[in-house]
């Protein structure tokens, strides 16, 4: 193990969290991330290989489309490990980029099932709503950035942005969940 | 004036307000407009030019005339219309447009200049002297113009934004727009209904009897069964502004306008709407006809005053009379009087028309003028050239009914005049998707709107495979208008058209003499329809006006461009309630929490926040901590982070062959584990971006890009990739964020890293300048090292994964403390590059070539790439300048970036400019200011003194040409 200790995207040493009425949105910081792309002779790698929009969640990773021949493996709880080296050797011969901390990952839970995250998306990005239903997946504009949203469940979503640009996404999801606390 | 009798106001709630700081009461239900003339107030504004005194107009959002201020504070809002300000306790509303009170505005003066200020005034005054436009006419003008005033201060409500997706968005909630939505909603398809108004039913709410049971209650029935529809969302206070492209809609939500405040409330969302298909189902409005004098407080649209009636139960006076076209002007006579009020007489410019009530009815009649200062007293009234005047408070004009088309013209569509509906009709099919219903499509009885709102709903729906039935509908009025087409009364006085902005059938008679004959002349010519309402209840009656003067139909007339909003938008909402630090995103490098212990000051780059320098106690100037930082890091190790600079994963068997055909130099044969320079050209061959190329192993490489670059280079790879060379097999991704990425340079750079790194030999042998290699530090951390330098020094780059950007910062910093270790930020940076004579921005503008930048050898010729061939173009190899370094003789003259270069006596015009200087700074190393520039023949004039000019700030300096490479020009250090 390194003797650093890493900060989390939003600068603390812990993940944030905030709750917003039956909404609760939390910073991921343990999300890996790996991009796998389809080389021109690879053969197929051991992943689920999502169709386009679509989010798969296998044994101990989940899968979504990002473009063409193109996926993100994610790895919840690996962020410390060498997730792209571990990807790597379920996808040979193919282009693996480790992702991890290219993107922060915001994790948005409901207590009250899925008419709350309807609402919350209504008010994010322009998808449609109610046909962005569990294990879909999609890019999409957000606040003038480029976000990946994942219908994890019914009552969860998650949105992965920016690393960088943590705090405006954390600002936009939590006036938002906000608001909606107001007018639920 | 006293309430009338039924209505649909709650008179169990009392709401109190201010007009003007007097205080009045209301009922819930009520809009400002209907509480004001339920307490007797008729005189709410002054109009735009004039300062006419004028009072309400209609009952909708095509007010021209009462528009206040509301609220006070940062909340007060300008140019609100009365007629949709819903009523709610503790309303603050003022008039506005005058200087002293209401009733009497000093600014009323203009009135009596009106001959000078006619159509085209803007045009033909204010020429002379013209040392005045900038001191007095425009502050004078822009001060008039704009109507109600601004507070200047920050809005301290919330807006937000949203999207909605549909099968059908039904825009209005009149009988036409109900009838749409209950048919599509019945067959479960996403449905949308958003009307203006608080309150659903349109003009079904504003009249008497137009249903066979009443009207409230079916639409109480329909919004019992709309609840409980889970797939109808019904959107009261929206209004739809804009039809886009791909069937998006824009609207605004008034989520809290009708609160006092909002409290943690939005006050308004923006949302935007795609819809599959859509119904404009927007009604129509009513148009006057215009006399001499019309435009007193008390004369208002017909059907406005039986809305205000039998919605409101208020009307304006107690004797009221009707001018009509058409059998409506009788209904409104009707219904009033059926509430009590006295009907002084209805003047129906028709022939042979028999009274409907027992009330005066004059045939064959017009209205030739009328008094009343601060509103209306009594009304000329001619027949068969006999005047006489009648006694009234009120007089309503029916002069017919507009469609409301805007939507359905705002892709360029142009209505077409029919002459059976006396009316423009919107052209279907220019919003595709969009089809019209009810009166908005001239189906203007109740009868008609209901069946062909739910017909259009049917037939959308068919169109998108859901058959609908058609609901069981109520029996409904299904009267005809009967029009006469009267445009105007004849006359000598002024006649208005456009109430808001004062434009008179004079006005348009004098565009009509001086050849401002087409509708977009008129209107630029006269302001016609440029106001806040932009003509709503004007804009046909002018059309009407022109055609009878130039003797051409009004379909050959034509109308003007309809173009978004269709009503007001501010400007709050479009903003969606991103304003200050939340504008735009803000990002953070990787060590910015470290860098904000250390007391940096921050500098925006693009969206990025870095570190501008690292003040230090004792130092007070700016100057004084970069000069540290410079010399600290040429004398032990700066660390800086380099983060922001674009980084971009390419992999693939043919990732060489990509970055051949991308840099102007070669990338094929760059050696595994190691870096090189890399330029890119556009395609008209001028430089565009620089950069590292590090090739991490046979088919992995990673590029970095400028800061600014970094995602305009991203895309022109992925253009690259998928469009001109699909047949490669390269694989892109950037990884900007994922790596914290930081300079350690200075003659200790090494010793530092040595300390840090796990076991891997740094040596000049094994790792020699321009090496790549994967490796791990602190213990285990995967990181890649590059030994490249922008500085000039011994130099690497290290990169971590960005999570532990401020712990390796805080790590080298303390790990280097014996060693000078030193932060440095963009400053620093900027200066030890110019002393280095590296291309930054200022050299890479867009208008520089590689030629220019010394590196004309770089463009291979062994290979094609992007740009080599038109870098070899005529123009651009006799281009001479190319960079230098720029040293003033005497060591205490400035060195100003901009400056032009020109030998030295020569005369300092465009014709003797030899070139700019691009980049300058003070540099400790030198001990003097230095720069970077352009200049002619510029390798062959080493030593030469020549001049800078500084024109703007009376500036000319004697510099001396040198190397740019101001320190080590032999590299011998970065390669130490």
């Amino acid at each position: 193990m390194p003797d650093l200790q890493p900060t989390c995207a939003l600068g603390a040493p812990k993940p944030k969290t905030a709750r917003f009425g039956v909404l609760t949105v939390t910073e991921n910081a343990n999300l890996a991330l790996a991009s796998v792309a389809l080389r021109r002779d690879a053969g197929a790698p051991d992943l689920p290989l999502p169709g386009p929009g679509e989010w798969i969640e296998a044994e101990d990773i989940a899968v979504f489309w990002i473009g063409p021949d193109q996926w993100m493996v994610e790895g919840h709880g690996r962020a410390a490990d060498d997730f792209a080296h571990a990807i790597a050797h379920r996808a040979l011969g193919c282009s693996v980029t480790e992702q991890t901390d290219g993107f922060a990952a915001f994790e948005i839970t409901s207590d009250a099932g899925a008419e709350p995250i309807r609402a919350l998306l209504e008010k994010l990005v322009n998808v449609e709503a109610h046909c962005f239903t569990a294990g879909q997946a999609t890019r999409t504009g957000f606040h003038h950035m480029s976000v990946f949203v994942i219908r994890r469940a019914d009552d969860r979503l998650a949105v992965l942005g920016m690393r960088s640009a943590a705090g405006t996404i954390w600002h936009a999801l939590t006036e938002t969940a906000g608001r909606l606390e107001v007018t639920a | 004036m006293t309430r009338l009798s039924g209505g649909l106001i709650d008179r169990s709630r009392s709401l109190s307000f201010t007009f003007d700081g007097k205080s009045y009461t209301g009922h819930a239900g009520d809009t400002l407009a209907s509480a004001l003339l339920a307490n007797g107030v008729r005189l709410m504004g002054r109009s735009f030019k004039y300062h006419r005194p004028r009072g309400v107009f209609s009952a909708g959002s095509e007010e021209p005339n009462a528009l206040v201020e509301l609220r006070s504070g940062a909340r007060q809002e300008p140019n609100t219309r009365a007629t949709v300000a819903e009523l709610f306790d503790g309303l603050d509303a003022r008039s506005q447009n005058r200087i002293g009170s209401l009733s009497f505005d000093l600014m009323a003066v203009n009135d009596l200049f009106s001959p000078f200020l006619t159509a085209g005034f803007y045009y033909k005054t204010f020429m002379w002297p013209r040392a005045f436009w900038e001191k007095l006419y425009e502050p004078a003008i822009r001060r008039a113009a704009g109507l109600g005033s601004l507070t200047h201060r920050p809005d301290p409500d919330g807006y937000d934004a949203g999207y909605l997706h549909c099968d059908l968005l039904v825009i209005g909630g009149g009988a036409a727009g109900l009838a749409a939505a209950l048919t599509a909603a019945r067959t479960g398809a996403r449905v949308i209904l958003a009307d203006e108004d608080f309150r659903l039913g349109g003009r079904l709410l504003a009249e008497s009897n137009p249903l066979e049971m009443p009207a409230p209650e079916w639409i109480a029935g329909i919004e019992a069964e709309f609840a409980s529809l889970p797939n109808l969302r019904v959107m009261r206070r929206t209004t739809v502004w804009g039809a886009f492209d791909h069937g998006i809609y824009g609207a605004v939500e008034r989520v809290s306008d009708h609160l006092a405040e909002p409290g943690k409330r939005v006050r308004q969302t923006l949302w935007r709407i795609t819809a599959r298909r859509a119904i404009l189902a927007s009604g129509a409005t009513e148009r006057h006809i215009p006399f001499a004098n019309n435009d007193r407080p008390g004369i208002m649209l017909a059907g406005a005053l039986r809305a205000y009636a039998n919605r409101w139960a208020v009307s304006p006076a107690q004797r009221v009379a009707i001018f009509t076209s058409n059998d409506d002007g009788h209904r409104t006579a009707l219904d009033l009087a059926a509430k009590g009020v006295e009907i002084a007489a209805v003047i129906d410019a028709r022939t042979d028309i028999l009274s409907q009530g027992s009330y005066r009815t004059i045939a064959g009649a017009q209205v030739t003028g009328s008094r009343g200062r601060l509103g209306l007293r009594r009304i000329q009234v001619t027949q068969g050239g006999t005047s006489e005047w009648l006694d009234c408070g009120a007089l309503g004009i029916a002069g017919g009914w507009n469609p409301n088309l805007h939507l359905a013209s705002h892709h360029r569509g142009r209505p077409q005049w029919n002459e059976a509906a006396q009316a423009f009709l919107a052209q279907e099919g220019f919003v595709p998707g969009l089809t019209i219903a009810g009166a908005a499509a001239g189906q203007g009885s109740t009868a008609r709107a209901l069946a062909s709102g739910a017909e259009a709903a049917r037939a959308a729906l068919e169109a998108l495979g859901i058959t609908a039935g058609l609901p069981d509908l109520p029996q409904a009025e299904d009267a005809s208008l009967n029009q006469y087409p009267l445009w105007h009364v004849p006359g000598q006085d002024r006649a208005w058209v456009d109430f808001q902005n004062d434009v008179t059938v004079k006005d348009i008679k004098l565009a009509h003499q001086e050849n401002m004959r087409p509708v977009e002349h008129l209107k630029r010519w006269t302001t016609l329809g440029m106001a806040t309402d932009q003509g709503k209840t004007s804009n046909v009656t002018a059309l009407a006006v022109m055609a009878e003067l130039t003797g051409q139909s009004i379909n050959q007339t034509g109308t003007t461009i309809f173009r978004p909003p269709y009503t007001p938008v501010s400007l709050s909402v479009l903003g969606g309630g991103d304003t200050g630090p939340h504008f735009r995103p803000r990002r953070l490098t990787p060590t910015h929490d470290w860098a904000t212990s250390q007391g940096a000051i921050f500098v925006e780059v693009g969206q990025w926040m870095r570190a501008q320098y690292f003040p230090r106690v004792g130092e007070t100037h700016w100057r004084q901590t970069v000069d540290r930082e410079v010399l600290s890091t040429r004398k032990g190790v700066g660390i800086c982070d380099v983060t922001t600079l674009g980084k971009i994963d390419v992999q693939g068997g043919d990732a060489g062959e990509f970055l051949d055909r991308v840099y102007a130099n070669a990338m094929k044969s760059l050696k595994v584990g190691m870096v090189r320079y890399g330029l890119m050209l556009r395609e008209d061959g001028f430089a565009w971006d620089d950069g590292t190329c590090a090739r991490l192993a046979e088919t992995h490489y990673v590029v970095t890009t400028t800061t600014a670059n970094a995602g305009t280079i991203y895309r022109h790879m992925e253009f690259c990739r998928q469009c001109l060379w699909p047949e490669l097999d390269v694989q892109l991704i950037s990884t900007t964020d994922a790596w914290a990425q930081l300079s350690v340079a200075g003659p200790n750079a090494r010793k530092l890293l040595e300390r840090v790194v796990d076991g891997f030999d740094l040596s000049n042998e094994t790792f020699p300048f321009m090496a790549c290699a994967n490796l791990t530090i602190c213990g285990g951390l995967r990181a890649r090292l590059f030994r490249i330098s922008f500085s000039g020094e011994l130099a690497y780059e290290i990169a971590v994964p960005a999570r532990y950007g401020n712990a390796l910062m805080a790590r080298l910093i303390e790990k280097g403390a014996d060693l000078g270790a030193t932060p440095y930020g963009t400053e620093a940076l900027g200066v030890m590059r110019i002393e280095k004579g590296h291309a930054a921005g200022n050299e890479l503008n867009g208008q520089t070539t590689a030629q220019m930048l010394g590196m004309g050898r770089m463009v291979s010729t062994k290979k094609d790439s992007i740009g080599a061939v038109m870098s070899r173009r005529d123009g651009m190899v006799a281009e001479r300048r190319v960079l230098v370094g720029l040293q003033p003789v005497d060591p205490t003259d400035p060195v100003v970036a901009g400056s032009h270069l020109f030998t030295k006596g020569a005369v300092q015009d465009t014709a003797n400019d030899q070139g700019w200087i691009t980049s300058a700074c003070f540099s400790p190393h030198v001990g003097s200011a230095i720069g970077l520039g352009y200049l002619e023949n510029g390798a062959e004039r080493m030593g030469e003194v020549i001049t800078a000019a500084n024109p703007l700030q009376k500036q000319s300096v004697m510099l001396r040409v040198v190397s740019a490479h101001f320190v080590d020009p032999e590299g011998v250090r970065l390669r130490a």
